[in-house]
Order: C-alpha cells, then sequence, then structure tokens
C-alpha cells in the first residue's frame, strides 16, 4: 500500500473516502481504502476487472455500501444516504439513456427532478448539448444516435445539473478505437471547461495515462499506488504497477554491486550490466533486486553506438506495428525480451532465428527490491 | 440443403393439430348457420337468424357482462400481479424470491375447480371472510359474496394472478437495472423511478399481458358457474346453458363464435400496438 497522506476534511477535498471496505459474504471487494478525492481534479481509478474500482465507484455514487468506512461528499458523510439525494452525476458504460424519451428528455431527467423551472430547463439542456457538440439535437430519439453521440447525450445528463462529482464508469469502451481517441480529447475538454471533479474508472492504461490529473492503480481491492501519470509510468513502486501501465520486460533476479560511483547487476550466468546511473535512489549494496525494461531501452547494439550492456540474442519473431516493430529475442541470461524497433525494416533484415546484438539501456529501468516469489 | 428435412418432423405435427383445431372450429361455427327446430336435436336449414337473436336483451346483457368480468378481472389482476412480479424479480433475498415462486406459481398446478370451490369456502355466508367480518363487529349480517359479480371477480383474478404474475415477470426482468439507476442516479427517489422509467419501459408487457388475461377470462366457465350459481352468467355459462340444457345448438354456435371473435379480437387488435410501444422502448 502506498497512500498519499490524507488531506483531512479541508475545502480542497470534493469526496473522502476514509477507510471503505466492502465484503460480499467472505469475497473482499474492497479492502480499507483511503482516497481523498480533490476538489476539481480528474482522477482514475485503474485496475484490471475484479480490483474493485467500480465498486468504489458505485459506493460514492451510493448504489453499494460499504461494510466499513465512511464517504463524504463536499464535507457530507454520505455513507448512508441514499443515491437520489447524493447530488453525483454518472455515466454509465453502456450509457444507461432513457429508451422512451428523447435526448432533451434524458437531458432535461436531472433538472426536472430538481424542480427547476421550464424556461432555465430549456436553456441549460440547450446549454449543455451545446458543450458536448449535439446543439439541436434535442428532439432526435435516442435509437436515432450513434455510439458516440449516445455517448455526448450521456455526458450532458450527467453534467447538465452540476453535480458534485461527474462519475465515468469506463465509458469508452464500446466505442471503437478511433472514436475513443476522439472521446479522450473531447472528454478532457469538457472537464477543463467545467472544472467538476471527475472520478473516471477504466482498465485501458492508454485512456489513465491520457486523460488523468492523478491515477490510482488498483489491484485485489487495494490501493497500489497513487501518482501523476508521468511519474506512474518512470517511477512504478511494485511489480504490479510496473507491469500493468505500458509494455514492460522484467529481467531475472540480479545482485546489485556497487564499486565507487560506478553501480552493476550481477546476473545468475555471469552476465554483468551497468547501471548508468550513480543509482543514489537504488536499495543497497548486495541487494536482490528485479529489474524491469521497457522495449524502447533495448535496441540493435551496432545502430545505438554505445559500448557496454550489449547482449547476444537470437530474434524470436516480430510484429509489425506501422511506425514500429516489437521484435521478441531470445537474450543470452536475461531470457524473452520485447524491444522496440523503429520502423519495419528489422523484419528483412534480422529473419526469426538470427543472432542478434542489443544494448539494454538500464538509465530509465525500473528497479525495485526482489520480492521472494509468494504463489 | 439436405436438412430441410427435419423441418417436416416439426412441421406436420404442428399442421395436424392446426386442422384438427380448424375443422372442430368449422363444425361448430357450421351450426350457427342453422334454424333451431325446438323439441328436436336436429337442426334445420340455413339461416342468420341466430345472429339476430343475439341482439335480444337475454343475450346481449350477457355479452356486455362477459365482457365487463373479463375487463375488471384483468385490470385488477395486473394492479395486483405487478408488485408481486417486481418482487419477484428485483429481490435480492433468495428465501423471499422462492416464497413468491411457491405462493405465485404452485395455483398453477390445482385445476380450476378446485380453486373456485376454495373461493366457495372463503366467500360463502358462513366462510372465512364473513367470520372474520361478523366476529370483529364490522358488519351484523353476512355480507353477500357468493352468486355475484364480485365473487366472480375475485375467484377469476386469483385465477389468473399466477400467469400474469409469469408475463410481467418476464416483461421487468428485461429492464436493465441500469435505468433505473441513472434514474436513482439523477435525482429520483424510488416511487418517481418506479413510475417514469420501470412502468413506461414495461408498457409493453404490461398491455400484451392484460390483453392476455381478458381474452382468456372471456372462456372461464367453471369459476362462474360455481361462484355466480346462475346468477352471474358469461358466455361460457350461457352456452352450456342454451346447448346441453335447451339443445339450441344454433344459438349456443353463435355465442361461441362471438366469444371467439372477442378474444381473438382483442388480441389482434392489440398487438399492432403493442409492436409500437415495444419498438419504442427497445433496449440497445
Amino acid at each position: 500500500m502506498n497512500t498519499q497522506p490524507a488531506a483531512g476534511h479541508n475545502g480542497d477535498v470534493a469526496v473522502d473516502i476514509a477507510n471503505v471496505a466492502k465484503n460480499y459474504g467472505a469475497v473482499v471487494a474492497v479492502k480499507q481504502v483511503s482516497l481523498p478525492i480533490r476538489r476539481g481534479e480528474f482522477l482514475t481509478l485503474l485496475g484490471p476487472s475484479g480490483c474493485g474500482k467500480t465498486t468504489l465507484l458505485n459506493m460514492i455514487a451510493g448504489f453499494e455500501a460499504p461494510t466499513a468506512g465512511t464517504v463524504s461528499i463536499d464535507g457530507r458523510d454520505v455513507t448512508n444516504v441514499p443515491p437520489h439525494l447524493r447530488d453525483t452525476g454518472m455515466v454509465f458504460q453502456n450509457y444507461a439513456l432513457f429508451p422512451h424519451m428523447n435526448v432533451f428528455d434524458n437531458v432535461a431527467f436531472g433538472l426536472r427532478m430538481r424542480k427547476v423551472e421550464k424556461q432555465k430547463i430549456a436553456h441549460d439542456v440547450e446549454a449543455a448539448l451545446d458543450m458536448v457538440k449535439l446543439s439541436g439535437m434535442g428532439g432526435r430519439r435516442v435509437k436515432q444516435l450513434s455510439g458516440g453521440q449516445q455517448q455526448r447525450v450521456a455526458l450532458a445528463r450527467a453534467i447538465v445539473f452540476g453535480p458534485s462529482v461527474l462519475l465515468l464508469d469506463e465509458p469508452l469502451s464500446a466505442l471503437d478505437k478511433n472514436l475513443r481517441t476522439q472521446m479522450q480529447f473531447e472528454l478532457k475538454d469538457l472537464h477543463r471547461k467545467t472544472g467538476l471533479t471527475t472520478v473516471f474508472v477504466t482498465h485501458d492504461q492508454g485512456e489513465a495515462l491520457s486523460m488523468s490529473d492523478r491515477i490510482v492503480v488498483m489491484s485485489k481491492g487495494e490501493i497500489q499506488q497513487i501518482s501523476k501519470p508521468l511519474e506512474l509510468y518512470s517511477r512504478p513502486v511494485n511489480s504490479f504497477v510496473a507491469s500493468f501501465i505500458g509494455e514492460i520486460n522484467q529481467l531475472p533476479v540480479a545482485r546489485l554491486k556497487r564499486s565507487g560511483k560506478a553501480v552493476a547487476f550481477a546476473f545468475q550466468d555471469g552476465l554483468a550490466l551497468d547501471a548508468g546511473n550513480d543509482g543514489a535512489a537504488l536499495p543497497e549494496d548486495d541487494a536482490d533486486v528485479s529489474i524491469f525494461v521497457r522495449p524502447e531501452s533495448i535496441a540493435i547494439a551496432d545502430a545505438s553506438g554505445r559500448a557496454g550492456n550489449v547482449v547476444n540474442a537470437k530474434v524470436v519473431s516480430h510484429i509489425y506495428q506501422g511506425t514500429h516493430t516489437v521484435t521478441r529475442i531470445e537474450a543470452a541470461g536475461l531470457g524473452l525480451l520485447d524491444m522496440r524497433v523503429g520502423g519495419g525494416q528489422i523484419i528483412d533484415q534480422k529473419p526469426a532465428g538470427s543472432a542478434i546484438d542489443v544494448h539494454v539501456s538500464l538509465d530509465n529501468a525500473v528497479v525495485l527490491k526482489a520480492v521472494p516469489e509468494t504463489k | 440443403m439436405n436438412d430441410r428435412r427435419i423441418w417436416w418432423f416439426f412441421i406436420v405435427p404442428c399442421m395436424l393439430v392446426a386442422l384438427a383445431v380448424v375443422m372442430s372450429l368449422a363444425a361448430v361455427f357450421q351450426y350457427s348457420f342453422r334454424e333451431f327446430i325446438p323439441g328436436s336435436l336436429d337442426t334445420g336449414g340455413f339461416t342468420l337468424e341466430n345472429f339476430y337473436n343475439i341482439g335480444r336483451p337475454l343475450y346481449f346483457l350477457v355479452i356486455l357482462d362477459t365482457l365487463l368480468i373479463s375487463l375488471l378481472t384483468a385490470i385488477f389482476c395486473l394492479l395486483l400481479s405487478y408488485p408481486v412480479a417486481y418482487a419477484l424479480v428485483r429481490t435480492e433475498a433468495e428465501w423471499l424470491r422462492a416464497l413468491l415462486v411457491i405462493l405465485s406459481i404452485t395455483p398453477l398446478f390445482t385445476g380450476e375447480i378446485v380453486r373456485t370451490y376454495a373461493w366457495m369456502l372463503v366467500l360463502g355466508s358462513d366462510g372465512f371472510v364473513n367470520s372474520i367480518l361478523m366476529a370483529l363487529g364490522i358488519v351484523s349480517a353476512p355480507v353477500q359474496f357468493m352468486y355475484t359479480k364480485f365473487g366472480v371477480i375475485v375467484a377469476l383474478v386469483h385465477f389468473s394472478m399466477p400467469v400474469m404474475i409469469i408475463l410481467l415477470a418476464t416483461a421487468i426482468s428485461h429492464v436493465n437495472r441500469d435505468y433505473e439507476k441513472a434514474a436513482a442516479n439523477l435525482g429520483a427517489a424510488p416511487l418517481v423511478v418506479f413510475w417514469r422509467v420501470t412502468v413506461p419501459l414495461t408498457m409493453p408487457g404490461i398491455v400484451a399481458s392484460t390483453v392476455v388475461i381478458f381474452a382468456w377470462t372471456m372462456s372461464a366457465f367453471a369459476t362462474p358457474q360455481l361462484i355466480g350459481g346462475g346468477k352471474v352468467l358469461m358466455i361460457s355459462n350461457l352456452v352450456y346453458l342454451q346447448g346441453l340444457s335447451s339443445f339450441n345448438f344454433p344459438v349456443a354456435a353463435v355465442l361461441s363464435a362471438v366469444a371467439f371473435i372477442a378474444a381473438v379480437g382483442s388480441l389482434a387488435l392489440v398487438q399492432p400496438f403493442v409492436t409500437r410501444l415495444e419498438r419504442r422502448v427497445a433496449q440497445q
């Protein structure tokens, strides 16, 4: 567990989740989570399915009651408040637009529930539709809309009454790839324009990295790390986060060796690699460490033009990706590694089975003290 | 395509059953065009007179009563069944669901006559309801439930409820809970969610099941026969009287035709409406 110190009950916290746990009988969905969500931030709950992120979101919305702990919104303890009195705006994974109402009535629903007067409803709904680029579509039936448009209606419906917090439950997962990228930009844009505190749930680390102010990585009902996207990518605190965020190679466990300012890692069968930095942030001498290397830190040796850290390897296979190729190699002493090579020439130059010398740069590698395997 | 042959396995028995039904209906209906000869089991020649006869108050009022009883039965059945069906589908307590299934579905497996006799014990002058009312001093003399339309409708509602509950539960279970959650999230209290989301989304099921119960109550026989005791007549009871007591097969046939047309007609009339409703609330 790596939680930042709680921000306390000051005005900066929009939603405060304090020591919240949720069990379904013997199954633990969320274990003792504390998470102050700052006013106006775009916070992402990221993790594989079953990690507890959706349960946490549902507890903020009020659809699930925590087994222990409290949830507060704007300083008010809402742990026992039913969903309709919580003032949250939620976008569901399947949008849940009311099929028996047109676009206008869907968006107006929250305002009508709040007894807003008719003229203001008409004005606010049009403003919300305008914000999601659907001006003038109020009369359309929900079924006449494309997936992307339905998504926007769901957003407009959730933001139109100015909720205390906007909750997004994997809202992009039903869209195709191009539309998803576009909606990522628009969601960010919308967040900037409205300034709404936003909690976004996803299992897609790309979405999390591209949109969030802070990312909460969860696994097995626990928070693994809370960080800004850049920090999460470059400095994961444990092997789960390292391997969940982006593509990464885990090297076999090595022993850390210091000699003066130089730091090296000694692998089991005599291979040694240079750490590439002074090791100030690294564990102590003689510690067993797990090393994680991004595919972009491994390059063909003669192309890199650098000496040291060159390893003999054999090409196993290539996956062509347009801008680059992911080449899987079997490196002596390091096992299977994925490397990222620009363009696609390598596929013809080094067909599967050919020998290749690679340079493994550990400058940006993630080095964690090895945890004895517990299985 | 060789596998087309397998369809004959299914089609042939269907066709045979359908043919048998159509032929027996035709056999009944041909009587409606025959002349009634009093005192004889045989019928006379071709006539349209029977159709004019059902305009006579004796028959016409029974037809009206039947429509009224069927309509009221369907409506009360809907009002009583919807909450049960809703609880059955939405409850998270397994024991409650099991209890509701047992209470609502098992009556299906007891016959109409058994259930009607049970109601006679409940509704009779010294029956269950009257005993309680008198013991509590609410009434001084037994209330007449037997041989009244009210008594007949009570028994018919109970008789139809299991079917209605099954039909409504199916409709309710097709409503994605996310719609209800979304409405709650937007500020709708539970009752508002129910009226503004659940009921509209189950409207096709509501209309369809009400019409089914209406149509099937049109043909009720044992319940009005026993509880109505000749004082409350529905079409089937009149058919029985005319056909098997007076041996007036032609009038009995005309009345059967009327009941048949009303039942099938109401289903057919409402079907396009239901289809339109379904399209309107169709979920992605």
